[in-house]
């Protein structure tokens, strides 16, 4: 039809822009083990980066394009990290069957979870996912025979991958690991984009901006929650499976409401109406953590002032204020 | 029979803590719907100052000053930072408060050390009260008096000062009371404040009891929301007896079941919302 | 053809009776208004057609079919769409998405993760269309929440349209709207009734759109049904002029 009177170059530049971001990122993120040492930094903190960067982007897939606010997010991400440590301490060397443990084990419990608090709203649902994480970090440190209680599943380390003519040391090799890291974020993050910029994605987006208009074009709000839910929940046992992997330990501290507020805390920092928001967020927060707590014990204090800051004067976010306006 | 009396009276007082975490934080969330995530915190800050006074003033002066230092605290930041973030989603109230929280938590953590610190509280109270009913002693008697006359003097300031008529009314419609030409402003104000001074309370009586440290207000804060949540929103009757409900739960199930009394709270407030989220006061489709 | 028959719908909420007994009848085609004082019952009765809440007693049948027992979406996808007294859009997002989500939402792709590229271009041409038809090309990709009053609505009614619906219920369009826009909305409810004819109930206080649109006009007062009948008739309606003068008064 002729009435896509729509200059073409406006539509092009836009995606173009949207390439160039993409380029850049992926740019920075790619060339991390040259560029971080110069900063005093080290790959290790990179990969750190890269799984709670992961683990702000599947929750902000709930919170800033679905609106429903979870503080309970990291059960999840601590199912991921227990699942991948129960493989890799009695079972098998695979790492890629760690990490599919992981995210089976944070991502259907998540689902089943998910099936219940559908139906809240606001404020309830936020303390629902409270309530519920909570069971989990006290089954976590209580049930010692299977998950080694306060200490946790220790005594495993991630292993070298084969892939019959090549192996990569992911154990010994750091900058082997961040790559490895890297694919694993890149294929979820790639996967979260696909959805998001998909009709599901759309009805993600529209439930967020008004449910009850959602509702009146037929679409079954609950139905679509829950099915958020689940999605992040897999993404954000995924970045646990890679923590656990990170760490090379598992231990009740991954199910602690602390960290749930903390992923929350990067997203906001970050930008929950941006796509790689929470990334930035889970960055600075990394890294501010990495820093000031060798300078200043008291290094929450300066976050939780960001924060305010932040939530009181630049509501978008970091990425906020450089003019991204619209989430789709 | 002498364990069940202990563990209800473990719950009651229990229970009274509770109910006077709670009050505070409903009393903020009824008139501004602010969900103050802070609340743990200024309850620590309340004990904090009051180990700072008591050297100066003594106990009984103490036990009604930290409070209301807190309060004023807590005014100062209502004002600045709180009121700032009226007009918007309910969430921001969350996070705003959440990160307020951490702020507080760790200047705590700053000026008073990570370790936990005694507060030292009259000998009169610690005595017990009876052999045979050993666990009664007078420091848990007196909470539970604290709290009841707390309590009370809260609901005859709602029920008999003008201010607390204002807020009352405002808790049920705050256009309206705006709209009557009350300055609003400075009633959220007062209102926080008040809630304030109920947490900081609650901080010195829990200091006297198990002893002060930074994290003290986590295991209050939760059990606060759920006692809201059961009792239903809106109704400080209800977060009333939704506290004295849930400590009383909490102490029964440890003689049940004692590995799960520290969970037992969140599985009800889960139940709560999930089967009857308006609670038991509440009204149908409060948010 | 009957499209819409009301069947002594009551609603009680408590102790308040907000509608009582109403029976109503819309033919396919007709644009039937709803009129009568504040208070009277419209919001409440339209609410309960759409599925917003259930009646107390009563049966709803749409098209020759029981409705009464639906869902607000079980009754969106059988053909009835609507818009709200407070415009309902999705502010953040542009013209072109909102319309989007609709489409998409008709044609049962809101669960996809993924459109090939031809059911993409025909999602696309689609919302090309639409936008076009209710004269909103120039500000397709604008934030609908920062657009004109008559526009968002405009937007809304478009999404309405979307969904392909055989039963548009319109809530006070012209709420809040000056001369300029109520004209503009007014027109376009005209063009879709006369032109492309849709089947209409409107609820209005607007007394000059109501007369300018309405095949048949239903007046409600205190809950009831007090008088229906055609424009002229219902003008002269002593019952009317009084009910409406009475509550001036």
């Amino acid at each position: 039809m002729s009435d896509l009177a729509q200059p073409p170059g406006i539509v092009v530049q836009a995606a173009e822009r949207r390439w160039l971001r993409l380029a850049v990122i992926w740019a920075v993120l790619i060339a991390m083990p040259l560029w971080m040492p110069l900063v005093g930094g080290y790959t290790d903190l990179g990969a750190r980066i890269l799984v709670f960067g992961l683990a702000a982007m599947s929750l902000n897939f709930l919170m800033g394009y679905t609106g429903q606010v979870s503080f309970g997010h990291a059960a999840y991400f601590g199912l991921g990290v227990y699942g991948a440590g129960f493989i890799l301490l009695d079972f098998s060397h695979s790492t890629l069957l760690a990490l599919l443990a992981g995210i089976l084990l944070g991502g259907l419990i998540g689902a089943v979870i998910g099936a219940l608090v559908c139906r809240s709203r606001g404020i309830y649902f936020a303390l629902i996912t409270i309530a519920f994480q909570e069971v989990f970090y006290y089954i976590g440190y209580k049930w010692d025979s299977v998950t080694g209680g306060y200490d946790g599943l220790r005594g495993f380390q991630r292993q070298p991958i084969h892939f019959g003519l090549f192996t990569i040391d992911i154990l010994k090799n750091d900058v082997a690991f961040y790559y490895f890291v890297l694919v694993i974020f890149g294929i979820v993050v790639g996967l979260m984009g696909l959805i998001l910029g998909s009709p599901l994605g759309r009805t993600f987006i529209a439930l967020r901006e008004n449910e009850r208009r959602a509702r009146f074009l037929g679409i079954q709000a609950n139905r679509y929650i829950w099915l958020s839910f689940t999605i992040s929940a897999f993404c954000i046992a995924t970045a646990g499976a890679l923590n656990a992997l990170l760490n090379n330990f598992a231990d009740p501290s991954s199910l602690d409401v602390t960290i749930s507020g903390e992923l929350v805390v990067m997203a906001v920092l970050g930008g929950i109406r941006s796509f790689w928001g929470p990334l930035l967020g889970a960055a600075v927060f990394v890294v501010v953590e990495n820093y000031l707590s060798g300078l200043t014990l008291n290094w929450l204090f300066f976050v939780g002032l960001i924060f305010v800051i932040v939530v009181m004067f630049f509501p978008r976010g970091l990425l906020g204020m450089f003019g991204q306006r619209r989430a789709v | 029979m002498m364990l069940v009396l202990f563990n209800v009276f473990n719950g009651l007082i229990l229970g009274a803590f509770y109910v006077l975490a709670a009050l505070g934080l409903s009393m903020i969330l009824n008139l501004t719907n602010v969900i103050n995530f802070a609340h743990g915190n200024f309850i620590a800050l309340g004990g904090y100052l009051a180990f700072v006074l008591i050297p100066i003033v003594g106990f009984w002066p103490a036990l009604l000053l930290a409070p209301l230092l807190t309060a004023v605290i807590g005014f100062i930041v209502e004002k600045t930072m709180i009121s700032r973030i009226y007009g918007r989603d309910p969430i921001y109230s969350l996070l705003l408060t959440f990160g307020l929280a951490f702020m507080i938590e760790d200047a705590c953590r700053y000026i008073w050390g990570v370790n936990g610190l005694p507060l030292t509280t009259p000998p009169s109270l610690s005595a017990p009260i009876s052999s045979e009913f050993f666990f009664v002693n007078a420091y848990r008697l007196f909470i539970v008096a604290i709290v009841i006359i707390a309590v009370v003097a809260l609901f005859a300031f709602l029920r008999f000062t003008r201010m607390g008529m204002r807020i009352r009314a405002g808790m049920f419609d705050l256009e309206t009371v705006a709209a009557l030409g009350i300055n609003v402003k400075l009633l959220r104000s007062l209102n926080f404040a008040c809630g304030i001074f109920l947490a900081g309370l609650a901080g010195v009586l829990a200091g006297g009891q198990i002893g002060l440290n930074p994290n003290m207000g986590d295991n209050l804060l939760l059990p606060s929301f759920v006692a809201i949540i059961v009792g239903g929103m809106g109704s400080l009757v209800g977060t009333l007896l939704g506290g004295l409900l849930i400590g009383v739960a909490a102490a029964v199930t440890t003689v049940f079941y004692p590995a799960a009394s520290d969970v037992v709270i969140y599985v009800i407030m889960a139940v709560v919302l999930l089967v009857r989220p308006r609670g038991l006061l509440g009204e149908e489709g409060m948010q | 053809m009957n499209m819409l028959e009301v069947r002594n719908v009551s609603k009680h909420f408590g102790n308040l009776v907000a509608v009582r007994q109403i029976s109503l009848t819309v033919a396919s085609g007709e644009l039937r208004a709803i009129i009568g004082p504040n208070g009277a019952g419209k919001t409440t009765f339209f609410n309960m057609i759409t599925g917003f809440f259930a009646p107390t007693s009563g049966q709803i049948v749409f098209d020759g079919r029981d409705v009464t027992g639906l869902t607000a979406e079980e009754r969106v996808k059988i053909g009835m769409a609507r818009t709200f007294q407070i415009t309902e859009v999705f502010p953040d997002l542009s013209v072109n998405e909102n319309v989007r989500v609709a489409v998409e939402a008709r044609a049962g792709y809101a669960l996809r993760p993924w459109l090939p590229a031809d059911k993409r271009h025909a999602v696309e041409a689609t919302v090309s269309e639409l936008i076009a038809r209710v004269g909103l090309v120039d500000k397709r990709d604008r934030a609908v929440g920062e657009l004109s009053h008559g526009d968002q609505r405009t937007v809304e009614i478009a999404m309405a349209l979307a969904l392909r619906p055989r039963l548009l219920l319109l809530d006070e369009p012209t709420a809040g709207m000056g001369e300029q826009e109520t004209y503009q909305i007014a027109g376009l409810i005209r063009r879709l009734h006369r032109e492309e004819n849709y089947t209409i109930i409107l609820v209005e206080h607007d007394m000059r759109v109501v007369f300018h649109l309405a095949d048949r006009i239903s007046v409600l007062d205190q809950g009831a049904l007090l008088a229906e009948g055609e424009p002229d008739d219902i003008a002269a309606n002593r019952a009317v002029q009084e009910a409406y003068l009475g509550k001036a008064a």
